[in-house]
């Protein structure tokens, strides 16, 4: 009897610790995913009073609207080519930075340096630098005769996804290099040494130990850095605006511009709602990967 | 399988002798024990045979060739590593293969040597396994067969045995020694364990501080250490020593027994003592006490086999001795080094 006291006692006290937690998830993720989720079944105009039911209408809309798709398309293209090339530079810099030279430190201070530097300042200088008349890097690319007259950067709607994707890979490689240092400073030297000993190459190093031990982290980054990508909006809304043209418009740009620029609640809710489906198959996968190495280590 | 010599090695890391002035010979065939302390330089002469460290003055010779300016792999030799170094992604097999397949040897010839090491060290069940899904002790047999299926001139073993628990360390040590026999390996072991050095070596090479103290066999370490340190180091307990003065008067532990015991014997060393506590081990007793008069009051521990029956209590004088040639000299000062019997040493 005491026993069972004792435990609804306990029961008590762990709810009475969750309990502000629950409030906060249910304030600030629970109730706005559920108004989003109501409006987008709805017709919401800003600063109009009704909010007839349409039923699937905004969904229907959505997928038969072609800057949808292109927004899709553009969303996928920042999103590999931003992670892909992330991933190639920040794997090459922490093996680089893995090893011993002097001044590793201060290497070390300067390739974090981007993910430190507050999105808004660092686009803001960037858009400074890549501007056409007055930039930094027309100037040098003039003065190495690499191009003959200035590049539209960010004005021009075949290179301004690329300049877009070239700030987001400055800004966000320092946090690959992070977790791949880290896995590359956990693997112990002996296996290393064994392999020397063994006869591997330094190549063969570096494909049977070094990759292995990587791929987990490897894999576990490039999805967690897909998923930030899709949903990455500053960085684009801020040198672009989503433009010219579209050109630079992904997904989480055309529900704000739907919003707040267009004032379609309800069909900007139906956009957020599929752009957060197509995020949720993502995390899906990696909370997958994730386990999967967990039973592994 | 060869012979190997060190040659005057010495290693500095900046300034500092991690070790100094090594000369080893270890015959073909041989099992060399290295012991000592941690920090002593075992794993650092270890790693200069092994190549992963460049002596900074000295050679190292295998089969009577010159390896020192060589690489790793160059020199032929396995290296077994305390932690093992298995390949964690790889299968048992796979790890044992490694040493093969980066060497580019055709599958059905590494195949059969993967198998016959394996087979030798009875792990054929297991080649399917990760090596997190075996034991400690399977782990350590794995890790023998990838050295062995590269039929290297030396095996070089760092701690091998410390990652397993008292029981199954025995086990394994029983188990090195025969396999060692078997494939007639020319064999360095680095163990800070003296058990397990007095088990397995044919000869010991006890260091510290990056010196060699001694080198000899078990019962050459055991019964004439070269100095205080191996008579301290090697024994547990340690061997009893009492200032005697000009020199320093040494005797294990095992030899001081009751002065009855010994009967009508002529040849002995009085020790009387007052004890200060007995300790039960079940096969033996330990009786740790306090010299008296003439010798100077020190610290001592006799032990005592449980088949002599003793009836002792703390705070009792007790009359011991110990034979005279078992008794041990050393000169007083620092080194402590082994000495003939002075003229001044005390009679019984």
């Amino acid at each position: 009897m005491r026993n069972l006291t004792s435990e609804t006692e306990n029961r008590a006290i762990a709810a009475l610790a969750l309990l502000p937690s629950f409030v906060i998830l249910l304030v600030l993720v629970a109730l706005p995913t559920f108004s989003v989720a109501l409006y987008s079944l709805q017709d919401v105009q800003m600063g109009e009073a009704s909010h007839p039911f349409v039923g699937l209408e905004n969904f229907q809309w959505a997928l038969s609207y072609a800057p949808f798709w292109n927004a899709l398309t553009n969303t996928l293209v920042w999103v590999f080519g931003s992670v892909g090339i992330e991933m190639v530079v920040g794997v090459f810099i922490a093996l680089l930075l893995n090893k011993n030279f002097v001044g590793r430190g201060i290497a070390r201070a300067i390739v974090f340096a981007p993910y430190l530097i507050p999105t808004v300042v660092a686009v803001l200088v960037w858009r400074y630098m890549f501007h056409d008349v007055l930039g930094v890097v027309n100037y040098f690319l003039l003065k190495a005769g690499w191009i003959n007259e200035p590049v539209n950067w960010l004005s021009s709607p075949k290179i301004a996804m690329m300049t877009v994707i070239i700030v987001g890979v400055w800004k966000f490689f320092p946090f690959v290099v992070l977790a791949i240092l880290g896995v590359l400073q956990a693997i112990p030297q002996d296996q290393y040494e064994a392999a020397k000993i063994d006869g591997a190459s330094e190549w063969q190093q570096f494909w049977r130990i070094t990759l292995p031990h990587l791929m987990p982290i490897f894999l576990l980054t490039t999805l967690l850095r897909s998923i930030w990508t899709f949903h990455k909006f500053d960085i684009i809304y801020l040198l672009t605006g989503g433009g010219p043209v579209g050109s630079t418009t992904t997904l989480p740009v055309l529900v704000y511009q739907k919003a707040f620029a267009d004032f379609e609640i309800g069909r900007a809710s139906a956009l957020a709602f599929i752009t957060a489906f197509l995020l949720t198959i993502l995390l899906l996968i990696y909370f997958y990967l994730s386990k999967r190495v967990e039973a592994r280590q | 399988m060869a012979d190997l010599e060190l040659k005057e090695i010495s290693k500095q890391f900046d300034q500092q002798f991690a070790v100094r002035d090594i000369n080893l010979h270890v015959q073909n065939g041989e099992l060399v024990v290295l012991l000592g302390p941690s920090g002593c330089g075992k794993s650092t002469l270890m790693r200069l045979i092994a190549g992963l460290e460049t002596p900074t003055h000295g050679q190292v010779l295998i089969g009577g060739q010159d390896k020192t300016a060589l690489r790793p792999k160059d020199r032929n030799v396995a290296l077994v590593f305390q932690s093992y170094a298995l390949y964690p992604h790889l299968s048992i097999y796979e790890n044992i293969a490694f040493p093969l397949r980066v060497r580019g040897m055709p599958d059905k010839a590494l195949d059969e040597k993967v198998l016959w090491a394996a087979r030798l060290l009875d792990i054929e069940r297991l080649l399917q396994r990760k090596p997190r899904q075996t034991s400690g002790g399977e782990r350590q047999r794995t890790a023998l067969a990838r050295s062995l299926v590269r039929d290297p001139a030396v095996f070089l073993l760092d701690e091998p045995l410390s990652n397993l628990d008292a029981k199954m360390r025995h086990a394994a040590r029983e188990e090195l020694r025969s396999f060692q026999h078997q494939v007639k390996a020319t064999w360095i072991h680095v163990t800070h364990d003296q058990t397990e050095a007095m088990g397995l070596g044919d000869r010991i090479v006890v260091m510290d501080k990056g010196q060699v103290r001694q080198i000899g066999t078990p019962t050459e370490i055991y019964q004439h250490p070269a100095d205080t340190f191996v008579a301290t180091f090697v024994g547990s307990p340690p061997m009893n020593l009492i200032e005697m003065g000009d020199h320093i008067l040494g005797f294990r532990p095992e030899s001081c027994l009751p002065r009855a015991y010994f009967e009508n014997e002529s040849d002995l060393f009085k020790i009387c003592f007052q004890l200060q506590r007995a300790e039960y081990l079940g096969n033996e007793t330990l009786l740790y006490a306090l010299t008296q008069a003439p010798l100077n009051t020190t610290k001592m521990i006799a032990r005592i086999p449980s088949t002599l029956r003793l009836d002792v209590h703390p705070g009792d004088l007790c009359e011991f001795a110990v034979r005279s040639s078992d008794l041990r000299f050393f000169s007083a000062g620092e080194d402590g080094v082994k000495i003939d019997r002075p003229a001044s040493a005390l009679r019984g």
